[in-house]
């Protein structure tokens, strides 16, 4: 397989380094020494997969902490599919060149809704039956973790299980149990995976409809499966397995570095954040832990930067001496530190010139609204004043460029807010101009706003595709010099909303997608929004039934049944809020706000550097 | 100090670009601690540079690069620091110090591309001569000027044929840049037109990089002024 790879059919192809594996760091274990075997499949190309920390992590665990294995695969490029399909080649893992069909679980990351069409054409690549059900006993559990299984119903028909929440524990529970039940028939199997916690077989379940299209209820057939399932979370990171040894990719792929994942969850309430609500609480990771996962992973791969990664990076507790500690002992040898994503506020860029001293980055803030009253609807808590101060120690410390992010198709967004939006950007220009000899540039980024599951926002309408359209027209209506105003597709927006609140019946329309040739949604250049109308319609399909509807808070969501350990009432009383147009504090600063996560799945919030610190706003 | 060192880079990372063999350089560098030298600037890179581009799809024994560093270390040490953090497939050969030699991109100037061929002996001795004699060898080009019908006859210095296991192997020594830069895809359609059958050429190397003056052939550890 591997000399026919290498001598006839990579050489046909764009970027063949994606298909090769044999990396630094690459784990291969002995097949047959090995207990369960599952892959790691990530349905985008390789240099996407790879810059994915949970995959690191999963890699690394199963391959040096358990006796199960574990090898990678990612989907072809469609150059490479079409020589696959003509060539008879099944879709394989970079470890061993074996074919997917030969593992026991092949295991897939939902990172985007989108990415359902690469899931289906890379289980077609591997001959493996593409609906659960049709799959029979010897055939791989086909099974999907990721931030967008907190809704899979979606997908339920496709998958055998989903994996909620932290995979630390959980795929370890899972791989145990397939391995000490490997002889057992297949429907028997999935009875006793149901019952690990956080795993959720879809086939054990029901659901019955009302006649206007909305959810009577959603219950378990069998006696094993649970009414309700219940993410999994891990309590103490500083205990948790993270990879000190991770995979040296040859080829350049998106984040090209070494990576610390500094705390996990984000407490700052954005109403619109999905990653916000279903990841909570923060919990830390002690500044201790970090250096010496720094010195083990630069002392094993050679990178030349290494990333503070988290969901708020700036909140963590120990950012400060951390990044100071690391310019210091790395930074004489070449090696930066990056910062992804910053807070709108003086410390950041302080901070970040900090950073700077060693390798430049971008410099991004994200104030995701244009005036304050939105801002206060959304819950980002950034005031201009805050905005106008980070702005300005940017340009004073000799930054010439910023990038802003904002969204478009807010819960209550009229004219007003869209001319703050450019007003702000004026502003921001006009500070920039000041201070720097030549004019600045500045690049904002506009992504439509679509409503998420397990979010105050998940009872609201999403703007449909004219609204969105007619917004962008609006602000574009005006060009400005050096303003550079940039919009996510709506169509593709339009899309993500319908699968982001979709249930069940969307499978049959998926599929059908597929089959018209859909796949690699997220890419603009593959994306056929008329070919996934026409699949909806030939289902008769709705697709505005699920996200341009207003919901009731009656409503029964297909994805009520999963159990984020957050409050129902939390989440009407801050879409309530939201209409109000009043703020809620983070909960570290100013108590409790009875959210309900750490009672339900008791666990508590872990800040291991002080509350003091990193919090000045 | 500086340092040139010759390395070999196996059949499994043929697919690397240039750019995807300078990094995997600099990060075994730093894994192994070598005291490397950087540059000034906003980004400080490792002071390290490669001959002759590599091309994507082709795998070698005989590549070089130069090295800058901060303090001094044997060379012998070096080989055995690094050789143990480089993957599998990519072995420093051999390594000298040298002062002031002339950049390896600007004095490399011709290559050596191996082709084995499963043809008896003297069938490849044959085609051998034949090449030789003839004032014009067109084909395509593949380079800048796509299409463009090119003659590699300049550019071919010397052709040595030999027998390894059942197989014959060609050695053909092309010119780097001037007189016309020979690239081994063009030379491979070259073998294809002159009567090798394609599936009978089982697999191709670079062999070599050299400095040439005359007819004589350097290789960039021999001449380094």
């Amino acid at each position: 397989m591997k000399d026919r790879l290498f001598r006839d059919i990579l050489p046909q192809v764009s970027k063949p380094a994606r298909y090769t594996g044999g990396e630094v760091n690459m784990i291969k274990k002995d097949w047959e020494e090995a207990q369960a075997k599952m892959v790691f499949a990530f349905p985008d190309v390789y240099e996407v997969g790879m810059s994915h920390i949970g995959g690191k992590i999963l890699y690394g665990l199963v391959n040096e902490k358990s006796n199960h294995l574990m090898e990678r695969s990612f989907a072809p490029w469609p150059d490479l599919e079409e020589v696959m399909r003509r060539e008879n080649i099944p879709l394989y893992s970079l470890e061993s060149f074996r074919p997917l069909g030969d593992f026991d679980v092949v295991g897939f990351s939902l990172q985007y809704e989108l990415s359902i069409t690469n899931v289906l054409n890379m289980l077609d690549l591997s001959g493996i039956p593409l609906w659960s059900k049709d799959r029979p006993n010897g055939c791989p559990l086909v099974i999907a973790g990721g931030p967008v299984v907190f809704n899979p119903e979606p997908f339920a028909e496709f998958f055998d299980a989903f994996l909620i929440g932290d995979g630390e524990e959980v795929t370890l529970e899972f791989l145990d149990c397939v391995y000490k039940n490997r002889e057992m028939d297949r429907n028997e199997l999935l009875l006793k995976l149901a019952q690990i916690e956080g795993a959720y077989v879809p086939a054990l379940y029901q659901v019955e409809y009302k006649d206007d299209g909305t959810i009577r209820k959603m219950y378990p057939v069998v006696k094993e499966a649970p009414a309700k399932v219940r993410r999994r979370v891990i309590e103490d990171l500083d205990q948790a397995y993270y990879p000190d040894k991770p995979i040296v990719p040859y080829m350049d792929i998106v984040h090209d570095r070494a990576v610390l994942e500094v705390m996990r969850g984000c407490q700052r309430s954005c109403r619109f954040c999905h990653a916000g609500m279903v990841y909570r609480p923060v919990r830390e990771r002690s500044v201790d832990t970090l250096k010496k996962q720094a010195a083990a992973q630069l002392a094993s791969t050679g990178y030349e930067e290494i990333s503070l990664a988290s969901l708020s990076t700036l909140d963590y507790s120990g950012v400060s001496p951390l990044v100071k500690d690391l310019v210091k002992e790395y930074g004489p040898q070449g090696t930066g530190v990056s910062l992804p994503s910053l807070r709108v506020d003086a410390f950041s860029i302080d901070l970040a010139n900090e950073v700077q001293k060693v390798r430049k980055t971008t410099l991004t803030l994200a104030p995701e609204a244009g005036t304050q009253r939105l801002r206060d609807v959304i819950n980002k808590n950034v005031s201009d004043e805050q905005l106008f101060n980070a702005v300005e120690a940017a340009f004073k410390s000799g930054w010439n460029s910023l990038k802003l992010y904002f969204m478009i198709g807010l819960p209550g967004e009229t004219d007003a807010d869209l001319d703050g939006t450019i007003e702000l950007i004026r502003k921001v220009k006009a500070i920039g101009d000041r201070y720097s000899r030549r004019p600045v540039e500045i690049r904002a980024s506009l992504a439509s706003f679509v409503p998420k599951a397990h979010t105050p926002f998940q009872w609201r309408a999403q703007n449909s595709i004219e609204e969105l359209d007619k917004k962008r027209r609006y602000m574009m209506r005006e060009r400005q010099r050096r303003i550079k105003l940039s919009f996510h597709d709506s169509e593709t927006s339009y899309l993500e909303g319908v699968i982001a609140r979709g249930d069940r019946r969307l499978a049959a329309a998926i599929y059908k997608a597929w089959e018209k040739g859909c796949k690699f949604d997220g890419w603009s250049e593959y994306f056929h929004f008329d070919r996934w109308m026409e699949a909806l319609r030939d289902c008769n399909i709705d697709p505005d039934f699920y996200n341009l509807r207003q919901r009731d808070y009656e409503e029964v969501f297909p994805w009520d049944f999963i159990e984020t350990g957050i409050d129902r009432k939390y989440l009407i009383e801050e879409d309530e809020r939201a209409e109000e147009g009043i703020s809620t504090p983070d909960c570290r600063q100013e108590g409790c706000r009875d959210c309900g996560v750490c009672m339900a799945l008791g666990v508590d919030l872990q800040i291991k550097e002080g509350y003091g610190d990193a919090i000045e706003s | 100090m500086r340092l040139r060192a010759e390395y070999g880079a196996g059949p499994d990372l043929r697919f690397l670009s240039n750019l995807d063999m300078m990094k995997l350089m600099a990060r075994a560098l730093r894994r192994a601690e070598i005291p490397f030298a950087l540059s000034e600037g906003f980004n400080p890179h490792i002071r390290l540079s490669l001959g002759t581009v590599l091309p994507v799809g082709l795998w070698s024994i005989c590549e070089y690069f130069d090295l800058e560093l901060e303090q001094e270390i044997s060379c012998s040490e070096f080989i055995q620091k690094l050789n143990l953090c480089l993957p599998p497939d990519v072995k420093i050969t051999a390594c000298i110090e040298i002062d002031t030699a002339p950049a390896l991109m600007k004095s490399i100037n011709c290559s050596c591309y191996s082709f084995i061929v499963n043809t008896p002996l003297d069938v490849a001795e044959q085609w051998r001569d034949t090449i030789l004699k003839k004032d014009e060898l067109v084909v395509k080009s593949r380079g800048k000027k796509k299409d463009l019908d090119k003659n590699l006859r300049p550019g071919i210095f010397k052709i040595e044929v030999n027998r390894w296991q059942n197989f014959a192997i060609i050695d053909i020594w092309g010119s780097v840049g001037e007189p016309v830069n020979v690239r081994y895809d063009e030379l491979m359609e070259l073998l294809v037109l002159t009567g090798i059958d394609k599936e009978d050429i089982l697999d191709v190397y670079r062999s070599g990089n050299y400095i040439r003056v005359k007819d004589n052939f350097f290789t960039p550890l021999e001449k380094v002024k």
